[in-house]
C-alpha cells in the first residue's frame, strides 16, 4: 500500500496594529458601538477616494524584512470583486499583481518527541506579503432569516501572507503560526491575537502519493486558534486519505472547520469557482520606496518610506533573542523556547 | 438587486462613438480654421471582423458575474459589437512595450500620518439603509444565487 504525502500550505491574514485604517482615517478598534468607527470611504459612499495610510506600510515592510522577503521598490494596488454584504464597496483593494515583499521564510522549531529533549528546526516560504482591505463583519441571524452588518472592520489594513505549500502536518503548521505571531508581536506589525481576529489562518491541504502529482486541495477555514489549525489540517488530511482510500475523490472546495464536532463541512456560500475580475485600482498610482541608495534628495520625509532605515530599526527577532539567551546563561536551547 | 448599469448602457443604443482621431485639433499656428464636428457616424479606420460570437454559456456567466441583464437580442448584439469595436486593438504591435495601467503612473502616491480623523457617523451612515436593527445594516442572509441558465424564464435561456 503506497504511503501518502499530505502537502500543507497556509494563507495567513494578520491585522495591522496601526491607529487608523489602511485607505481611511477611521479608527481601528476592536468591540466598538456598531457601525461607530465608519468613515464615508468606509461605508463606500460615492464620491470618496482611497489615501494610503504610511504606517501600514512601513509595518509591511518591517514584517517583509523580518521574513527576509524581497521588498518590492515599486508595487501596486487591485480591485477584487465579489458580492458580499460586509463588502460595500463590491470589490476589495489587495496587491494581486505585484505585491509589497516576496519570496521570504519563515524559520521554526519542532519538538522530535513530546518531552521537549530534541528540537529540529524547519523552514517555511513565504510566497508573498501583500497590503489590503479588511471587510466588514457580518452577524448571522438565521432565526429571522437576516445577516446584520457592521463596517467597524471594513478598511482595515492587512497583511495577506502566503505560505508556499511546504508543511506536511498539523503540528508543522501550528509550530510555523506560533513563531510567525511571536515575530508579528516583537515587531509590533500586528498584535496577532487569533481570539481577535487578528490572526486568521486558511489552511489549503491535498495528499498525494510519492512521485506521484500533487492530489486536489480543499481549502479549510474558520479556525479560531492554533490548537483547533492542527487539528483540523490533520482530520482533513485522514479525510481526504479515508476518502481517496475508497475509491472516492476530493472535490476543490472550501471547507469550513467545525471546533464543536471536530471536523470539517463544506461551505454553502461558495457557489462554484469565483472569478474575481482583477483589476488595477485606478485610484492610486504605484507605491515606490526607497533605500538609502535611490532616497531622492528634494522630497518632504513624511512621503518617503526608507527601506534601509527600517532594517536598521528593527528589534531583535525571538530566534536571535533566544540564541542570546542561551549565549548569555548557558541554558539549554530547548529552555529558550519554554521562555520566549 | 440587479445592477443593471452595463446592461442598459447597451441596450440604450449607445455604442462607444467611433470617430476617426482629428489630428490637427490641437494646433492653432497651422492656419487651419477648426473644422465643424462631424454631423454623424464617421467611417470607422479599421473593420476588424467579430472572431467569434460571445457563446451563451459566456453570456450566462457574465450575467452571474457582474449581474448584468442582457435581456434580448439586441442587448447581445450591442455586446457583439463593442467587443468587435474594441478589437481593433489588437491592430497595434505592443512588442516589447510595457503596459500602462494607469495614467497616474508618474504621480507621487501620497501617504497619510496614522492620524484618526474620521467616523462616528454613525447615525448618517444608517439613514442611508432601508431597514436597519439596533444600528447595524440588515442584509439577506447570505448570497442569493442568480438561477441557473435552465432554471429562468430569459432570453438567454430561450437562445439556447
Amino acid at each position: 500500500l503506497a504511503p501518502w504525502i499530505p502537502v500543507v500550505g497556509l494563507e495567513i491574514h494578520a491585522q495591522i496594529s496601526s491607529n487608523s485604517k489602511l485607505f481611511s482615517g477611521s479608527q481601528v478598534q476592536f468591540a466598538a458601538p456598531p457601525n461607530s468607527l465608519v468613515s464615508f470611504f468606509d461605508a463606500s459612499l460615492p464620491g470618496t477616494l482611497p489615501v494610503l495610510n504610511r504606517r501600514c506600510v512601513e509595518a509591511a515592510v518591517m514584517t517583509g524584512l523580518a521574513l527576509n522577503c524581497h521588498i518590492n521598490k515599486k508595487s501596486l494596488f487591485d480591485r477584487k470583486h465579489y458580492f458580499y454584504a460586509d463588502l460595500p464597496a463590491g470589490y476589495q483593494i489587495t496587491q494581486q499583481r505585484v505585491p509589497i515583499a516576496v519570496n521570504g521564510s519563515l524559520s521554526y522549531s519542532l519538538c522530535i518527541d513530546n518531552k521537549m529533549s530534541q528540537m529540529v528546526t524547519k523552514t517555511v516560504r513565504i510566497k508573498q506579503i501583500q497590503l489590503e482591505q479588511d471587510s466588514g463583519k457580518s452577524l448571522h441571524d438565521d432565526t429571522r432569516s437576516q445577516t446584520l452588518v457592521d463596517l467597524n472592520r471594513a478598511g482595515v489594513g492587512l497583511m495577506e501572507l502566503v505560505m508556499e505549500p511546504d508543511m506536511c502536518c498539523g503540528e508543522e503548521a501550528a509550530a510555523a503560526v506560533r513563531e510567525l505571531q511571536l515575530i508579528l508581536q516583537t515587531l509590533g506589525s500586528s498584535q496577532a491575537v487569533m481570539a481577535e481576529g487578528q490572526l486568521r489562518v486558511d489552511a489549503n491541504v491535498s495528499v498525494h502519493h510519492p512521485g506521484e502529482p500533487y492530489g486536489v486541495r480543499t481549502e479549510v477555514k474558520n479556525i479560531n486558534s492554533i490548537r483547533f489549525l492542527a487539528k483540523a489540517i490533520d482530520y482533513e488530511i485522514q479525510r481526504q486519505i479515508q476518502e481517496l482510500g475508497n475509491g472516492g475523490t476530493i472535490l476543490n472546495e472550501t471547507r469550513a472547520f467545525d471546533s464543536k464536532l471536530g471536523c470539517t463541512i463544506p461551505m454553502r456560500d461558495k457557489e462554484g469557482k469565483q472569478d474575481y475580475r482583477f483589476m488595477p485600482e485606478p485610484n492610486l498610482p504605484p507605491l515606490i520606496l526607497y533605500d538609502a541608495k535611490s532616497l531622492p534628495a528634494n522630497m518632504n520625509h513624511q512621503q518617503v518610506i526608507n527601506i534601509d532605515w527600517i532594517h536598521e530599526r528593527l528589534p531583535d527577532l525571538p530566534s536571535v533573542k533566544r540564541e542570546k539567551l542561551v549565549e548569555q546563561y548557558g541554558i539549554l536551547p530547548e529552555h529558550s523556547f519554554t521562555l520566549l | 438587486m440587479r445592477v443593471l448599469s452595463l446592461g442598459r448602457w447597451l441596450r440604450a443604443g449607445r455604442v462607444p462613438p467611433r470617430g476617426r482621431v482629428r489630428l490637427n485639433s490641437g494646433h492653432r499656428h497651422s492656419g487651419h480654421r477648426p473644422q465643424a464636428p462631424p454631423q454623424g457616424p464617421a467611417q470607422v479606420p479599421l473593420q476588424v471582423p467579430l472572431q467569434q460570437k460571445v457563446s451563451v454559456e459566456v453570456l450566462d456567466h457574465l450575467e452571474h458575474l457582474a449581474l448584468v441583464d442582457f435581456r434580448d437580442s439586441e442587448g447581445v448584439e450591442r455586446l457583439q459589437k463593442a467587443i468587435q469595436f474594441a478589437d481593433q486593438l489588437h491592430e497595434v504591435n505592443t512588442d516589447g512595450v510595457e503596459p500602462m495601467d494607469s495614467v497616474l503612473e508618474d504621480r507621487c502616491l501620497y501617504l497619510r500620518e496614522d492620524d484618526v480623523t474620521e467616523g462616528n457617523c454613525t447615525k448618517e451612515l444608517l439613514e442611508n439603509a432601508r431597514e436597519t436593527v439596533e444600528e447595524y445594516f440588515v442584509a439577506p442572509p447570505g448570497n442569493i444565487p442568480l438561477l441557473k441558465l435552465e432554471e429562468q424564464n430569459t432570453y438567454l435561456q430561450g437562445s439556447k
